[in-house]
């Protein structure tokens, strides 16, 4: 089935046969099958548990118990940790990105940073807390060092143990994961894009602002989004450097259905399908840029 | 930044800056600039080495700090002979959910993006799941459909190897759609395709032969982090009784911290060094077409 | 992006309203394919199900010897032993969850137990899990034979009476079962009390040379960005029962746990307590120089890593803690599960826990039979005093503090 078939099927304007998109569903079958029996099905699962109360019974009570400054905090403070880590990484990340590709470094150098930004990708839960704890924690190697030379970060007012200490430990992987995305499409960019902008006198401001960002925004949102949905599900790292101090919902959920406490697992999964409802919304919210950022190109 | 005159041409002969990730065919060429402005990228790196190398310097240190000896940590990892079999678990599992990724999303990508692009924000919805369950609700559940009669996909140390690379491959979906909707988003997909139709070629080849070249970086990208994943991934491994590399190092962590922090520094060399190697192999298959 | 010029040009045809509800019927039509198999592939696995001793004990004859022998010790083979073992051989396998090796030396038991039944192979599972994950596992696994259903678990005392409930556990009385102390264990063989800890200061004093002696000496300004919880307070039983120890050192009592959560306060306010979780890495590195754990805890990672770890049990407000076995209804490998509940409850097993400085349940029996190592007993702590809440004065403890960490404590890290 070529692709300059509808064309031909309809020159007469006339109801086209539905049977054509049953076809086109074909192709991304095998997608929704494994995807389906991975991915939605566990969902569904997860839904049907957070539709069940302590005693086995089908309630709506854990949606209701949602409704407390804690669950809505913790939301408050997912979506915010997920938000600034997104686009501080998203925002440095590329400009990494953009130095590796467009930057004129040595082959080698550039190598070496895109396989380390894969490893770096994925450093992340206990391994990377204790890296972190071990360099500028309480006794770590560059606080001692900086104290031996009379500069005590932690009386300055600087915690590892806090909101802004864990956001910066999370771009460890952050900034890593955008360099990866975000690599193909710099390397995309057409060189006779930039040489016909400096043929028509633009500066390289511009070619950025008018031509080349342009271009990288589809992509650069479609990396955005991954960033955010990254951060908005890590827990492991969080919960090695505050305990369960900093509730993030995905903590929330942990402390709920895991650990030694005989909590509300219902209220765990109901929250869980919060997550999942944030995540809907925000893939609607990118959708939206997405398609004006589009629409520019058309 | 202003334009540069021509005597700063660009820095390499050809193409875009070197590395080795850098496929053969069209690219960006390095802009001609300033004297300074050609130090901007080496000052953004150095920020991003520093900010990098910081958290392992302080790794490296912990490493050192065995109480029985300087390298005592060291000698004892280096001769735990439950390392290497944990290590070549995870690789292996890493190769076989690149392969079964990429054998899933590439197509499915391209065929959203050439066919059904108002399709987009569905996948992207379900590519983007895993990030929302949770670790062990995602196992239990797996667990619950798949290891009762008669389906008893779990029923030997295999089968459920099979079953977990399956799942992982299933989480490295938000890193391997997003990267590889990227690169076909950087070529033009409905040209190459009416090109190679035209020429008389079947579904099949268009995608070997036409796609899968063209976005060779992208995909690279995603295989990276594909392995980086499932080389980290812990709960589902913990559950589905699996031996490999993230259950060993937690047994460590747990204890024994100068052994982990040396534990910690073997598995980043070992994973990039395997990404190095994904990495050669990539080029080097581009640069034979 | 996609040639957007032309896609128009070729999708002329392309009605929205028309895509939309064949998206719509062809989702709906998914999503119930979708509904069906989850409904078949049994999601309402929560209901209880019934218990029962008769679940895959083929070895029924072997299995419940309440008459308890004289010998307690499994090396000898009598009848009903002897055919134990052989069905546990002939199940192969052993899978247990939630036994880190540093817990009461389990490692030594489990090296134990497969040095002595060499057939049988031990899968362990989750070494981290916490109680309410190994209740997870038992129900995620119920209709599964193979090595990831969890045969049987070590929980707090609490999950004792609350699987017994939900009929995720199965009776079963070793031989030795009449010198287990009754208030630790269930009347009807459900769940049984394994050993015992209180809870102690652990202390790095390499990099904090002041040891505490009780609960008020936390409190002095020295231990500055010192002190940390061995867990989250509202998740683990060692952060939760630190808290409503310390209440039984601040005029508080079983009944009442929250002074506890005013002294924690107090702690906070002193900047004294560090949000991060204190494990055994984190004491010896010395990032967190002063926690509290049970001490078997502490004292293994003394042995592990160095002299410079002290621990002290506090003067006043010792609190014990029980944990208990079970075996789960549903495991794969029952006989397994019952040959290890024997080797576990023998004096064997029993002295394995001893060596990870834990107070085995049969403590008092084996002492007045002699049966303990004199070397192995001077190494336990001073634990005279220490007092053992009951279930109920567990829960409404734990309800308190759970509640109240947030609100009384404040450890508030921003955002």
């Amino acid at each position: 089935m070529s692709v300059a078939e509808p064309v031909r099927k309809n020159m007469g304007g006339a109801k086209r046969p539905p049977f054509r998109f049953r076809w086109n569903w074909l192709g991304v079958m095998p997608f929704l099958l494994f995807a389906g029996a991975l991915l939605i099905l566990p969902t569904i699962v997860l839904g049907a548990r957070s539709l069940t109360g302590p005693d086995g019974a089908t309630t709506f009570e854990n949606y209701g118990n949602m409704a407390t400054p804690v669950v809505i905090d913790s939301f408050r403070l997912s979506i915010k940790i997920s938000l600034i880590t997104a686009l501080v990484g998203g925002m440095f990340g590329f400009l990494l990105a953009w130095s590796m590709v467009l930057g004129g470094l040595p082959r080698p150098v550039r190598s070496l940073l895109s396989t380390f930004s894969g490893v770096a990708s994925n450093f992340a839960g206990v391994p990377l807390a204790a890296a972190f704890i071990a360099t500028v924690g309480r006794v770590g190697l560059f606080t001692i060092l900086l104290k031996a030379a009379g500069f005590d970060i932690y009386k300055v007012g600087f915690d590892l143990y806090s909101f802004i200490g864990i956001s910066v430990v999370y771009l460890y992987f952050q900034f890593p994961l955008m360099v990866l995305v975000i690599t193909p499409s710099i390397e995309g960019l057409k060189k006779e894009w930039r040489e016909a902008s400096e043929n028509l006198g633009a500066s390289t401001y511009q070619y950025w602002r008018h031509i080349a960002l342009p271009v990288l925004m589809p992509s650069i949102l479609g990396a955005m989004i991954l960033l955010f949905g990254n951060a908005f599900g890590a827990h492991a790292t969080a919960f090695a450097l505050t305990g369960g101090n900093l509730r993030l919902a995905t903590i929330l959920i942990g402390q709920q259905i895991s650990g030694d406490v005989l909590q509300n697992p219902g209220l765990g999964y109901a929250v869980a399908m919060g997550m999942v409802a944030v995540m809907a919304v925000s893939i609607g919210i990118y959708s939206i840029l997405q398609r004006r950022s589009e629409r520019w190109l058309a | 930044m202003t334009i540069a005159g021509p005597q700063s041409g660009s820095l390499t002969g050809h193409g875009a800056a070197g590395g080795a990730v850098q496929p053969t065919g069209p690219g960006p060429a390095p802009p001609r600039r300033s004297r300074l402005g050609r130090l901007w990228p080496w000052f953004i790196v150095a920020l991003g080495v520093v900010y990098f190398v910081t958290p392992l310097l302080g790794t490296i240190r912990l490493s050192l700090r065995h109480n029985k000896g300087t390298w005592e940590a060291w000698r004892l990892m280096l001769g735990n002979d439950q390392m290497w079999p944990a290590f070549g678990q995870s690789i292996v599992n890493g190769l076989a959910t690149i392969l079964v990724s990429l054998l899933i999303i590439v197509p499915t990508a391209y065929w959203v993006a050439l066919k059904m692009p108002r399709l987009r924000p569905l996948i992207e919805f379900i590519t983007l799941l895993p990030f929302v369950i949770p670790g062990v609700v995602l196992v239990l559940a797996l667990i619950r459909l798949y290891s009762a009669p008669p389906l008893l996909l779990t029923s030997t140390y295999n089968s459920t190897r099979v079953v977990m690379i399956c799942a992982y491959a299933a989480l490295s979906f938000p890193y391997m759609y997003r990267s590889v909707d990227n690169g076909l988003r950087s070529i033009d997909v409905r040209s190459l395709t009416e090109a190679a139709q035209s020429l008389g070629a079947g579904w099949p080849t268009i995608v070997t032969k036409v796609i899968f070249p063209n976005i060779r970086l992208a995909i690279l990208s995603g295989a990276l982090l594909t392995f980086a994943i499932v080389l980290g991934e812990l709960t589902i491994a913990l559950y589905m009784a699996q031996r490999t590399l993230a259950p060993f190092m937690a047994d460590i962590v747990r204890n024994k911290p100068f052994e982990a922090a040396a534990l910690t520094l073997i598995a980043f060399s070992v994973t990039w060094l395997s990404l190095g190697m994904i990495s050669y192999v990539t080029n080097r298959a581009g640069r034979r077409t | 992006m996609y040639g957007a010029g032309r896609s128009a040009l070729l999708y002329d045809d392309f009605d929205q309203k028309e895509a939309n509800h064949h998206m719509k019927r062809n989702l709906a039509l998914l999503s119930a394919f979708a509904i069906i198999i989850a409904a078949c592939g049994g999601t309402s696995t929560d209901t209880t199900a019934a218990p029962g001793t008769t679940v895959g004990a083929t070895a029924t004859t072997a299995a419940s010897p309440d008459t308890a022998a004289g010998a307690s010790d499994t090396t000898v083979a009598g009848d009903p032993m002897g055919a134990l073992v052989a069905a546990a051989e002939a199940e192969g396998m052993l899978t247990t969850i939630a036994l880190p090796h540093d817990w009461c030396n389990y490692g030594a038991v489990i090296d134990g137990f497969k040095a002595k039944y060499p057939n049988i192979e031990v899968n362990e599972l989750v070494p981290d899990a916490g109680s309410a994950d190994e209740i997870e596992a038992i129900k995620a696994n119920q209709n599964n034979p193979g090595p990831q259903a969890p045969d049987v678990i070590d929980v707090g005392l609490a999950f004792g009476p609350s699987s017994k409930a939900e009929g995720l556990i199965q009776p079963y009385k070793v031989s030795t079962w009449d010198s287990i102390p009754d208030d630790a264990k269930d009347a009807d063989g459900y769940w049984y009390g394994d050993y015992y800890g209180v809870l102690a200061f652990e202390v790095n004093t390499a990099v904090q040379a002041d040891v505490p002696t009780d609960w008020a000496d936390l409190l002095d300004p020295k231990y500055n960005g010192q002190i940390a919880l061995a867990g989250d307070p509202r998740a683990s039983n060692q952060a939760i029962f630190s808290v409503y120890a310390s209440a039984l050192g601040n005029d508080g009592s079983l009944d009442d746990a929250q002074p506890g959560l005013d002294f924690f306060a107090q702690l906070n306010t002193a900047g004294n307590l560090v949000p991060l979780i204190a494990e055994s890495g984190t004491v010896a590195s010395g990032e967190t120089p002063v926690t509290i754990r049970w001490t078997y805890n502490a004292l293994a990672n003394r042995d592990e890593n160095g002299d410079s770890i002290q621990v002290v049990v506090p003067a006043t407000g010792r609190f014990g803690g029980v944990y208990v076995q079970a075996i789960s209804t549903y495991a794969p490998h029952p006989n397994a599960a019952k040959l290890w509940m024997e080797y576990l409850y023998s004096d064997e097993g029993q002295l394995g826990w001893l060596s990870g400085y834990c107070n085995p349940i049969r403590y008092e029996d084996m002492a007045a039979r002699g049966v303990v190592p004199a070397d192995l007993a001077a190494k336990l702590p001073d634990t005279v005093g220490a007092v053992f809440p009951t279930i109920e004065q567990i829960e409404a403890a734990k309800t308190l503090i759970v509640e109240g960490w947030d609100s009384t404590v404040g450890l508030n890290v921003g955002g």
